[in-house]
């Protein structure tokens, strides 16, 4: 009797204990659709840019309204596109996308079929890297508008995404019939570059920026990219001038301070790229200006420091992958194989770049990163993945110089000749690391 | 009070929802990776992660099955809590993958270290294995094989090879038990188990160690 009563009151604490834990989520659920998301006050050059008054006035009066009528779908929609560009804006990524997530999925909970809504969702995906659901999200969406040039980019991008080059060249050729602009230019110039047509890739991105309002976001971005393809040629100074006019179009852009910091890199400015590094990496919350501030601090001996950077950049980045549910967490696999490359943890590097493989064997820049991760410890295993890296006929100068070396350490001294030659002409301006390895190694040669 | 105000309707619904689970829409994640590999090395890529799962990164399940050897000296019984345990989370294990059952990790984790907690303190309290006992391990191994699926989720499952994935996860999952099995049975079991003091000396202490373990794991997955 007493130790069926023992039973009954541990059966009791078990079902007890495990109705709170079911009860705590459930809340938690309640509180989340209950939640609403503020626009977080900008900081320093940040808040000075002329549409950040606009936005903030906007996008409370949006809060306002969809907190008074949660039926309103164009003004949930006009909020989760707030949410959205701002998340680009300041590249915090994890707080907007799940801000925006949050009123996409409101809306289709009742019109399941909401093209727009599905559009939003698709490119919230995307930017979560989750890039095979937001295929196929655009593909619901083509389906219920097929006339939308959009859709065609974000097919496009997901494809791309996930190695299917050529359904991404048929996408965009749709995409450009039915809208040549700024956004088409962009992806075909990009297209290009992957297989191999770098003068090609610069006119088509020469094209996008002229197709956009100086100044807009978007229209810098695209001079960003169009200087990075002038990196890769070696062209600097029209890299440099580049760079420049996108940050006197939109003073404090990240991406044009960064970019004047590579500059500084190539001229062999330490202390003015850290500075520029520094600053980039105060405007907005991208873990490339960590990553590329720690590559400098190394090159130039500020081990200590760079650690610290490194450290602190996988913190963010598994902060990134680690929020909230599975289907809400960014995929960065492929991001954290680099910085712990950086880390000389190859180990890491490796299991991060396989995570990334697995959901994306095709695509080219994650069987670089694979090869990439495994050149250290054992360049035979590299060798299969650096193969499906090159296949498009990608001549991005940082690729053929790690081919070049893989192909070096793997015994194949003529191929690891002629890539580590084309890799190196013109002088691209590159990770100054890697390039010197380059240099030494083909010198030898 | 019978009438619930409108919150509370919300919070039984989805209460309701979350018992249920019935979420078909997300089905088990893709690797695309193994989709095109040979049938060998699919069986082996499954299999070796079951296996590691449980030794050497599943100390929890590590922990239960060790609770789950203790309440009995005679391997019959062990075997038979081991059998239930393995029906079971294969059977949520499955329909999990497929996407018919779902729940978050952050109930299932909790709810594991309670299972394990009270594995723990009932071999402390009740000191010889009753039939319900096997009834209450299949209880736990469902809930675990939810927790199983959530590991096999972040690796994905090649879409042309499900069943044999899964099955070749739990074969990995069963030779990780196994071990654990024969280890603690032949460590504690075989040479002291027949002492008189064996429960004082082995089955108490290590009882204790592993209740205060899952009490820590609770609260820290809460």
């Amino acid at each position: 009797m007493k130790k069926r009563f023992t039973y009954g009151a541990l059966l009791l604490f078990f079902f007890g204990a495990t109705a709170f834990v079911v009860l705590r989520y459930t809340n938690k659920l309640q509180n989340k659709a209950n939640a609403f998301y503020p626009l977080k006050e900008r900081k320093g050059a940040l808040a000075q840019m002329p549409e950040w008054a606009s936005v903030k006035e906007k996008g409370d009066k949006l809060i306002r309204i969809v907190r008074e009528a949660p039926t309103d779908i164009r003004s949930t929609l006009a909020l989760a596109t707030i949410y959205i560009q701002e998340g680009r804006a300041t590249g915090d990524y994890t707080y907007y996308d799940e801000a925006a997530m949050k009123y996409i999925e409101d809306v289709l909970k009742t019109e399941p079929e909401n093209f727009e809504a599905l559009l939003l969702k698709a490119l919230v995906q995307l930017s979560q890297h989750h890039f095979l659901d937001g295929l196929e999200t655009a593909e619901k969406a083509k389906a219920i508008n097929p006339y939308n040039s959009y859709v065609y980019g974000l097919i496009t991008d997901g494809n791309v995404e996930m190695g299917n080059y050529d359904a991404a060249v048929k996408s965009l050729d749709k995409m450009v019939s039915i809208r040549p602009d700024l956004r088409s230019y962009s992806r075909i110039s990009y297209l290009r570059e992957i297989h191999g047509d770098l003068p090609g890739a610069i006119d088509a991105m020469k094209q996008a920026v002229d197709a956009g309002y100086p100044g807009d976001e978007g229209t810098e971005w695209a001079r960003i990219q169009l200087a990075h393809l002038y990196e890769n040629t070696g062209d600097l100074k029209n890299a440099e001038m580049h760079y420049t006019i996108a940050l006197q179009e939109r003073p404090g852009y990240a991406h044009a301070v960064a970019g004047l910091g590579n500059i500084a890199v190539a001229n062999k400015d330490y202390a003015k790229a850290i500075s520029l590094y520094q600053q980039a990496d105060t405007l907005q919350a991208d873990y490339t200006f960590k990553e590329k501030l720690a590559e400098v601090y190394l090159f130039n001996g500020q081990k200590e420091k760079a650690e610290d950077l490194i450290d602190a950049t996988i913190d963010k980045l598994n902060e990134a992958a680690n929020s909230g549910e599975a289907s809400a967490s960014h995929h960065v696999d492929k991001e954290l194989t680099y910085v712990y490359l950086l880390k000389n943890k190859t180990d890491k590097a490796v299991e991060h770049a396989l995570a990334e493989y697995r959901r994306r064997p095709d695509n080219i820049d994650v069987n670089e990163a694979v090869a990439w991760a495994y050149f250290n410890d054992d360049a035979e295993k590299a060798l299969p993945y650096l193969t499906k890296a090159l296949r498009t006929g990608n001549k991005n100068p940082t690729l053929l110089c790690r081919a070049g070396l893989i192909y070096n350490k793997a015994g194949d001294k003529t191929k690891a000749k002629q890539f580590l030659s084309k890799g190196l002409e013109n002088n691209p301006n590159i990770d100054p690391l890697l390039m010197g390895e380059s240099k030494e190694v083909f010198a030898k040669l | 009070m019978l009438v619930m105000n409108a919150r509370n309707q919300k919070k039984a619904i989805l209460f309701l929802l979350l018992l249920a689970a019935a979420r078909v829409s997300f089905a088990h994640t893709v690797n695309y990776e193994l989709a095109n590999a040979p049938l060998h090395n699919v069986v082996g890529f499954y299999m070796k992660l079951g296996i590691q799962h449980i030794i050497p990164y599943g100390l929890d399940h590590i922990v239960f099955v060790v609770g789950l050897c203790l309440l009995s000296t005679k391997l019959k019984s062990i075997l038979w809590q081991a059998t239930a345990f393995t029906v079971a989370h294969s059977v949520t294990l499955a329909l999990s993958m497929k996407g018919v059952i779902t729940l978050p990790a952050s109930v299932v984790e909790p709810i594991i270290a309670l299972s394990i907690l009270f594995i723990a303190v009932e071999n402390i309290l009740i000191s010889e294995l009753k039939p319900w006992r096997i009834a209450v391990v299949f209880l736990f191994g469902l809930i675990h094989g939810l927790g199983f699926a959530s590991v096999l989720n972040e690796i994905g499952l090649p879409p042309n090879q499900f069943l044999l994935s899964i099955l070749s996860f739990n074969l990995g999952v069963e030779i990780g038990q196994i071990i654990v099995i024969a280890l603690v049975f032949g460590l504690i079991i075989l040479p002291f188990g027949r002492r008189p003091l064996y429960r004082r000396s082995f089955v108490y202490p290590l009882s204790a160690l592993i209740g205060v373990m899952a009490l820590w794991w609770t609260i820290q997955r809460l």
